[in-house]
């Protein structure tokens, strides 16, 4: 049936704008579609939160905290992307942290296992710049580049 | 992919069934908005809501329709309750987003002189931006009676008076809501929340009634020209983002089951008549008790405001609910489908419900006038109220449009805003704004949006709504 994909926009130059963050934005009417990179994918999936965490709150200072375990299972590895990114926001959103480190230790498509460095989120240091309201499936994409890994994630904002 | 529109007249556009559709789609638009339209892929989206199973009718779009995630903003489709689905990304994340309008007895030039402290004093006394938490510290009793009770429970606490609650969209309180079905999370992510504005679209705005279209109507609605208004848009914040999010994961795992073949993860979606599907309808009934309590303290929040800070009476003031509705619901309704009277599943996903007059869903305040529709415009121009006109029911299952709707992305539109001083630009323009983060001023601004006066003459003309009066900004509060 009918499905349509976000393409990057001709001569956008990931490696220019990922030089110093690990993702760029996309345009998106409604919401913010986020393109990733990562060289496999775990670095993928710990670029992705890193992304996140700066979409949400810019640059967070990787203060030493304790560590948080994710262990989930997922019908892929866009599923498990969507429910990883998930965890970190509800972290964020319900728990009040913020994960600063990101550790993935075991990835399979259907299977993912981590451990997040996290501190409080405390609102005299940390001022939250967007609020996202959630990861989406919508149009979800992790792809082999070949010379790297690539995931194009829309957040509701 | 390409879509083939096919004109039917100057405001309706068919998508001919092809595919696994199992409805055409129309859309709703003038020819000048089509375009627009035709830029992102909103249309796709229609056709893909139109492949969902039991959907009647039509799948369709409003003129303020834009690209969403799973359904396009703006989407409005009816599924039988026996054969068809629903679906939370029909709802959106923000379940039951939604306006709330409050009339004054002053006129604008009363306000002028005291107008910037009135915005300074609204700013601090409403909760705005991200992050914000409430005024209203619940325990989580409390929060599980707020998702039973909605706005009624918001009463019950002294904010607002109990004839608020007849001119909100079903008193305020959607039934079936039961909260056992939530998870911890929605639970936390809501308990201090409540009472506040958001951030993004969410504003809060006073207004003066600057053309009034149908006087008779207007008399029902007791609007006058030059009168104060305040518009508060706000929705069921974290608590009803949770819930979405709960129920797409597992709405999704469940699919294989179900034997839904989509063409969208993000349109996940269970069957009405399942364990699953009534479930979520118990889960967002609560987001959307949860959106009107917010509302309906926002409000009061509102009232004690211009009391104190423009030193009146409430009796000089005169504040009043003229409606409170929601824009992101799926609600189940009768409706006349193949000349039988049915029960269908109602999902408007940024659309507003436009009940034409004598409908029994009206307060009877207004009944002869048609329901009002409230619909905001962007920060630098109008909103508009409407009245449910005859014949929606038959033409959008009841429904109509709910805003301008973006033309821009938030990205594009920061770019289109670097080196301005939006601020400015608007005062000058007769508009105080305090925002909370300068970006959102920035994404917000009214480039990025479409004509909503445009919008509005389609519905008006297409029979879904009637324009009966216009609304200039004075002063708005950005989250």
């Amino acid at each position: 049936m009918i499905s349509t994909r976000i393409l990057l926009t001709k001569g956008t130059d990931l490696k220019k704008t990922m030089k110093d963050l690990p993702y760029t934005l996309l345009d998106h009417t409604g919401d913010m579609a986020v393109c990733i990179t990562g060289s496999d994918p775990i670095d993928l999936f710990e670029n992705a939160g890193r992304a996140l965490i700066h979409i949400a709150l810019g640059d967070v200072p990787k203060d030493q905290g304790p560590s948080f375990s994710i262990d989930l299972s997922g019908e892929d590895l866009e599923d498990l992307l969507v429910q990883w990114l998930g965890e970190i926001l509800y972290l964020l959103e319900g728990e009040k942290q913020i994960a600063t480190v990101f550790s993935v230790e075991h990835l399979t498509a259907s299977h993912l296992k981590a451990t997040l460095g996290i501190i409080p989120f405390d609102p005299g240091r940390h001022e939250i710049l967007t609020e996202i309201k959630a990861v989406t499936y919508h149009q979800i994409q992790v792809t082999d580049r070949g010379d790297h890994w690539e995931a194009v994630v829309i957040m509701d904002v | 992919m390409q879509i083939k529109l096919e004109q039917l007249d100057d405001n309706r556009w068919l998508i001919p069934k092809a595919g696994k559709m199992r409805v055409p789609g129309l859309i709703f638009s003038s020819k000048a908005l089509i375009k627009d339209i035709e830029k992102d892929q909103s249309l796709v989206q229609v056709t893909n809501v139109a492949t969902l199973p039991g959907i009647r009718g039509y799948s369709l779009a409003m003129p303020d329709i834009h690209w969403g995630y799973g359904f396009p903003i703006g989407g409005v489709a009816a599924f039988d309750v026996d054969e068809g689905i629903i679906s939370p990304g029909g709802v959106g994340y923000d379940i039951n987003c939604g306006c709330r309008l409050m009339t004054t007895s002053l006129i604008a030039n009363e306000i002028m002189p005291n107008l910037r402290k009135l915005l300074s004093d609204l700013f601090i006394a409403v909760p705005a931006g991200v992050g914000s938490t409430g005024v209203v510290h619940l325990s989580k009793k409390e929060e599980t009676e707020v998702a039973l009770e909605g706005a009624a429970w918001a009463v019950k606490q002294g904010f607002g008076r109990p004839e608020d609650l007849e001119r909100t969209e079903d008193h305020g309180t959607l039934e079936g809501a039961d909260p056992s079905v939530l998870s911890d999370r929605a639970m936390k992510r809501g308990i201090d929340q409540l009472g506040t504005l958001g951030s993004g679209n969410h504003f809060l705005e006073i207004q003066v009634v600057d053309k009034v279209y149908d006087l008779q109507i207007a008399r029902a609605f007791r609007i006058f020209e030059g009168q104060v208004t305040v518009l508060i848009h706000s929705g069921s914040r974290g608590f009803g983002h949770q819930i979405c999010d709960d129920f797409l994961k597992e709405m999704g795992r469940q699919l294989p089951s179900q034997k839904i073949d989509l063409p969208d993860r993000q349109l996940a979606c269970a069957l009405l008549r399942s364990d699953l599907g009534r479930r979520y309808l118990s889960a967002m009934a609560c987001a959307a008790n949860y959106a009107w309590a917010n509302r309906q303290i926002l409000m009061h929040l509102v009232y004690e405001t211009f009391i104190r800070s423009l030193s009146i009476g409430p009796k000089e003031l005169g504040m009043e609910l003229l409606y409170d509705v929601c824009h992101n619901i799926a609600k189940i309704e009768r409706h006349t489908y193949k000349g039988r009277e049915v029960s269908l599943c109602v999902h408007r996903k940024g659309a507003t419900r436009s009940l034409p007059p004598g409908h029994p869903g009206i307060p009877p305040l207004y009944r002869q006038a048609g329901q009002p529709v409230l619909i905001p415009g962007d920060m630098g121009t109008y909103s508009f109220i409407l009245a449910g006109a005859p014949g929606a029911m038959e033409k959008s299952f009841g429904s109509s449009c709910h805003g301008a709707g973006r033309v821009m992305s938030r990205s594009q539109a920061v770019k289109t805003a670097k080196g301005r001083a939006i601020h400015r630009e608007l005062e000058d323009r007769g508009i105080l704004v305090q925002s909370k983060g300068k970006r959102t001023m920035k994404e917000e601004i009214p480039e990025a949006y479409k004509d909503v006066s445009q919008v509005v003459e389609v519905v008006h003309q297409a029979g879904l709504a009637k324009k009966v009066a216009r609304l200039k900004p004075l002063a708005v509060i950005k989250g």
